[in-house]
Parts: structure tokens; sequence; C-alpha cells
């Protein structure tokens, strides 16, 4: 079944009275249960393909359907409902909010489904034990190493039983030992739970770790979405 | 729940970013502070000023007297026989009054002199300290009661006991023959009782300067209204001379025009609270849009987790009216002590105007809500890319 599918998706940002096109006509289908990596050099357009995927940047044309649904921008009510319960996110800097403790940041998607905070304790505690760093549960977020934190914010964006995780660079401020570890831990994941995982990167050798691999050159994917089945 | 959740997320980030919070909360403290004071203060005067009603009673009123013309004249008799004359009416008390300064001992006091007949005291219902009032006996004799004040300068210069003692004042010798007890000045009471030399109103007559009677205060019969009364007076005193004014006020036209005045001095009181009031809600407002640029990051990651822009700005008035409630009771309790101050050295009776400390709370989450709006509204209209990635 399809997680995630676009057809010719094209992005263009004003700059000054030109436009830059990033994006030129992307046409990429995602499977459910797909570990997937994008990527791309800096600039060439993959963090805002991310962003688009999860539902926080409108494209300038072209169409995106989400579980086999059509996407519709005018609705920011039904846009916010989609990311908090289909979509997790993990970013290069964590963004973790330093003033909440490691059980709490786990817990903010839960709050925005109108969950009341003992059962939103509870489950947080459990992604903290799946992520094995519940013994940090009641520290904040400058009392942990870097690897900790990441593995923190991956248990936020699994909190709420997503059915994909968006990661962006998720290793590109770890050292190469704890971002292998995160890798496993998102290759675990997608074994395990079968939760389709799309990471965006730079570096050939995360990529390499993926089950399939998409580029992105000058705003096109390669290879193009004919050709890029799963195997 | 996401509203119990936006409190208390509300509170641990008012308690993050300590400083700001505190500056913010002194802003809304000064202004809920001076409007709840300035209204208390307002509360507090009329309660004062209406105090001396309750004391007299509604049913005394006031009479002046303004001659038309040189030969109207009214003599002492015309007013003492009103009494006789209209049945509406129980009893009067008329005064005449003069002021001035005299030198007794080495010093010099200044005194209001009061001439006045033995009904006077009992229709003000003022209290004797000590001695005995002024009688109708004492007709054209140089005795006089003095005032609580008047009494303590005297003591001061060495009169004591002061009942039968003797004070010099102009070219007469007047004796003491009472003290009397504290007097509120307001209502239909002459002012300045506490500082008084008070004697029969024949003695003041041939004392005083000016010697015509031109007010006085009559006692209404209970089964009588005032407004009755009222016609009553003016109708004796046409026959007696046409030339005559005779001007009567009610105890109910006074309070009526008193409560008039005080509100005016309330709303007074309360635009000057306001104004600082207003400056303060400013001052939330600033510490609110720093605290949402400062917290961008944090607004986009929310949107990003699933929060609707309705969420955020909820938020964020959330933390506004927080801000300002926390503000809003601190600053009613120092109105409130600030007017308990303001009684007590005005020597007035306290009291806590419970619809102040509403108004106060009422007034502290409108400045929340209105002052939090722009800020709040501003942060769920970002972009959640922008602002995720500052």
């Amino acid at each position: 079944m399809s997680m995630l599918r676009t057809v010719n998706i094209h992005k263009t940002y004003p700059v000054g009275p030109t436009e830059v096109n990033v994006l030129k006509g992307i046409s990429l289908e995602v499977e459910q249960g797909e570990f997937l990596s994008v990527v791309g050099a800096s600039g060439s357009g993959k963090s805002t393909l991310m962003h688009i995927l999860g539902l926080l940047e409108q494209p300038t044309s072209g169409e995106y359907y989400f579980e086999d649904a059509r996407i519709r921008y005018e609705d920011d009510r039904e846009l916010s409902i989609l990311r908090n319960r289909k979509i997790g996110f993990v970013f290069q800097q964590y963004c973790l909010l330093q003033r909440l403790t490691a059980l709490d940041n786990v817990g903010i998607p839960l709050i925005y489904r109108g969950m009341g905070k003992p059962e939103i304790r509870e489950r947080s505690m459990a992604y903290l034990q799946k992520v094995e760093v519940a013994d940090r549960a009641h520290h904040r977020p400058n009392e942990m190493s870097g690897g900790q934190q990441q593995r923190v914010a991956i248990a936020r964006a699994m909190v709420g039983n997503p059915a994909l995780i968006l990661a962006d660079e998720p290793t590109g401020a770890l050292d190469s030992r704890t971002g292998q570890e995160i890798m496993d831990l998102f290759r675990k994941l997608n074994e395990e739970e079968g939760i389709t995982i799309i990471v965006i990167t730079h570096d050939p050798k995360i990529a390499a770790q993926c089950r399939r691999s998409v580029e992105i050159i000058d705003g096109l994917v390669t290879p193009p979405a004919d050709d890029g089945k799963p195997h | 729940m996401i509203l119990k959740a936006n409190i208390s997320e509300a509170f641990t980030s008012l308690a993050n970013a300590r400083q700001r919070t505190i500056l913010a909360i002194i802003g809304i403290v000064i202004g809920i502070g001076s409007v709840i004071g300035m209204v208390s203060i307002g509360s507090i005067a009329e309660n004062e000023a209406l105090k001396q009603f309750k004391d007299m009673g509604v049913d005394v009123v006031m009479v002046r007297l303004t001659k038309g013309s040189p030969s109207a004249n009214v003599t002492l008799r015309d007013i003492t026989a009103l009494k006789e004359e209209e049945h509406s009416i129980l009893d009067v008390a008329p005064y005449l009054r003069s002021s001035g300064s005299y030198s007794i001992g080495k010093k010099s006091i200044y005194l209001e002199q009061m001439g006045v007949t033995a009904s006077f005291f009992g229709m003000n219902k003022i209290r004797l300290a000590e001695g005995r009032f002024i009688s109708d006996l004492d007709e054209n004799r140089y005795f006089c009661v003095v005032g609580m004040e008047t009494a303590a300068f005297l003591r001061g210069i060495g009169l004591n006991p002061l009942l039968g003692s003797q004070i010099p004042l102009g070219n007469r010798i007047f004796t003491i023959v009472g003290v009397l007890d504290n007097v509120s000045d307001g209502g239909m009471r002459p002012y300045g009782l506490n500082s008084s030399v008070v004697m029969p109103i024949t003695t003041a007559g041939r004392f005083f300067e000016k010697s015509d009677i031109d007010s006085f205060l009559a006692l209404v019969g209970n089964t009588v209204s005032p407004v009755q009364a009222k016609t009553d007076i003016q109708n004796y005193f046409r026959v007696k001379s046409r030339e005559l004014k005779v001007r009567v006020t009610t105890a109910e036209e006074l309070i009526a025009n008193m409560k008039k005045q005080m509100q005016i001095f309330s709303l007074l009181l309360g635009a000057i609270g306001s104004i600082s009031l207003i400056v303060g809600g400013i001052g939330v407002m600033n510490v609110m849009l720093i605290s949402v640029t400062e917290r961008r990051m944090e607004i986009g990651l929310r949107r990003a987790l699933g929060a609707q822009q309705g969420d955020i700005q909820s938020q964020f008035i959330m933390e506004a009216l927080v801000l300002c409630l926390v503000g809003g009771v601190i600053g009613i309790v120092l109105g409130v002590i600030v007017s308990f101050i303001f009684a007590r050295v005005s020597h007035w009776e306290f009291l806590i105007s419970y619809g102040s400390i509403i108004l106060g709370f009422g007034v502290a989450a409108a400045v929340g809500v209105f002052f939090g709006y722009y800020p709040a509204r501003s942060a769920a209209r970002l972009d959640p890319i922008k602002a995720l990635r500052s």
C-alpha cells in the first residue's frame, strides 16, 4: 500500500524580483514499511522536499497524496491533525525544549490530542524505554549527551504511533559512532514496528544503510519514480 | 485538556524567564494596584461622607435665608416660632457663625465661632467630653463651649481645669462651661466644630460683626415627608417677608448630590489608575512579543508536532493571562493596603470594597487577553518552517 506519492511537485521561492526554482517536478512514491534515504548536496532542495512531505510547506504546484488521500492545503486544522497523528519528525539539532524534562518533551505531541497528563506520562515513559534512555527521563536536555538527546527526539517522533517518520540529517550533529547507533535504532524500529522511515542526508555512508536510496540533483529525483520501486 | 496543558505550560515558561516575568508583573501590579487603591479610596471617602447622614438621620433639613433687599428682615423669634406654627416641624436650630484669629496667653489661634441655641447640640448629635452644653438660660451671657482641638490648644497653654476657666476673645472674657467630644465634619453639620468656640446665639448677635441669622436646621416630624416640610417652610417665610429667598435642602438632596460628586471623583481616580494600567499592559505586550521572538523555534516545533494555530494562540494568551492575573492579585493586595494606610492617616473608617476587587480581577484578565492577543496571534501565524529554522 502506498504511504505517500507526489506528482510533479514544483517549489519556487521569490528572491527579490526573480524566483528560484528549488524543486522542479518531483515525482516520488513511497510504500508503507519502507526505509528510504533521500540524498543530496546542500542546496539541492532535499530539506524543502522533507518540509513538503511533512506537510509543513505547500508546494507551488503538483499533487501530494498521503495514504492515497490528496492533501488539501487550505485547511490548517486538517494538516495539523495529520502531522500530529501520522507523522513524526526528527531534526538534526534535536529541537528539544530546554526548560522541559526528557519525559515532558516526549509528551508534547500527545498534548495536542487532548490526552490527560497521567496517560501522556505513561506513554512517554514507555517510548523512552524503547529508545533506551528511560534513566534520563527526568533530566533536561542540557544534562544529556547529543546521542541521548537524539534518542529522546526519536521517542518524541514515535510517541504518537505515526505511520511515517521523517528524519532530517538525524546524525549530522553526532560523532560517527553515535550516529551509527541512531541509524541502528531506526533500522530496528523499521523492522520491528513496521514504521515507514525517510532519512534525509548528504552522507552516502548513511544513505547506504537504508534499504532504498534516491538522490536529489538540481531539483529532480534520481532515479525517477518509475525505476525506484523497492527491492 | 489542551487548555490545562497550556496553563501549566504558561507557568513553567514564565518561571523560566524569571527576570522578564518579574518586570512585566511589576507593571501590572502598579496598574491594578493604583486602580484598586484609587477606587477603594473613593468608596472610603464616600462612606465617610454618608456616615454623617447616618449619624444625624435624614429627618433634618437645612434652610438658608437670603435677603432680597435690605428691608427684608427675619428675627430669631420668627425662626423659633416655626416649630409652633408649622406642625410638620418638630424643632429648629438657628445658628450664627463667624471666625477669626485670637491671641490667648502668648499664642494665637484661629477659631470658628458659632452662636447657637440649646437645640443645636441634639439636632447635630454632638456629644460632650465634659461640662455642659449651652442652655437657653444662658441668653446674652458670655459662656462658651469649646471644640476638641480648641480644648487641646487651651490645655497646651496651661489652662487646667478647663471648666470654669476664662478666656479673652477680642474685648470680652468668656467662661468655659463645656468641652465637646470629637465631631466629624460632613452632612448637615456646620464645618469646623472641633476647632470652634460655641456661645449662645443671643451673645453672638452682639459679639459678631454680622448678626443676621441666615441659616438654620429644622427637624422634620417622622410622619411628614421632607418635601412636605420644604413647602411648609417656604410658605411660612413667604408670609413673613416677600423679599426673603428661602432655600431648603433635604438630606436626600444632599446625599444625591454627594453621590453624584463621588461618582465623578471615583471615575476620575479610576481613570488616573487606568493610565498606569495601560502602561502596564503595554509592558506585558512587550514582554510577550519578546517571548514570541525568542521562542520561534519552539513555536515551529510545536506546529510540526501537531499544534493548530489556535493551540499556539491560546498558549500565548494563557501566558499573558497568567502574567496579568498574578500581577492582579498582588496589585489588589497592594491597592487595599494603600487604601488602608490612607484611611488610617485621615482617621476614616477603612472598608474593603468587594466590587473593586472583582473589578480588579476582571480588569487584569481583560488586560491579559487584550494585550496578549496581538503577540499570540503573531505567534500562531508564524510560518512553521521559518520558525523552525531560527
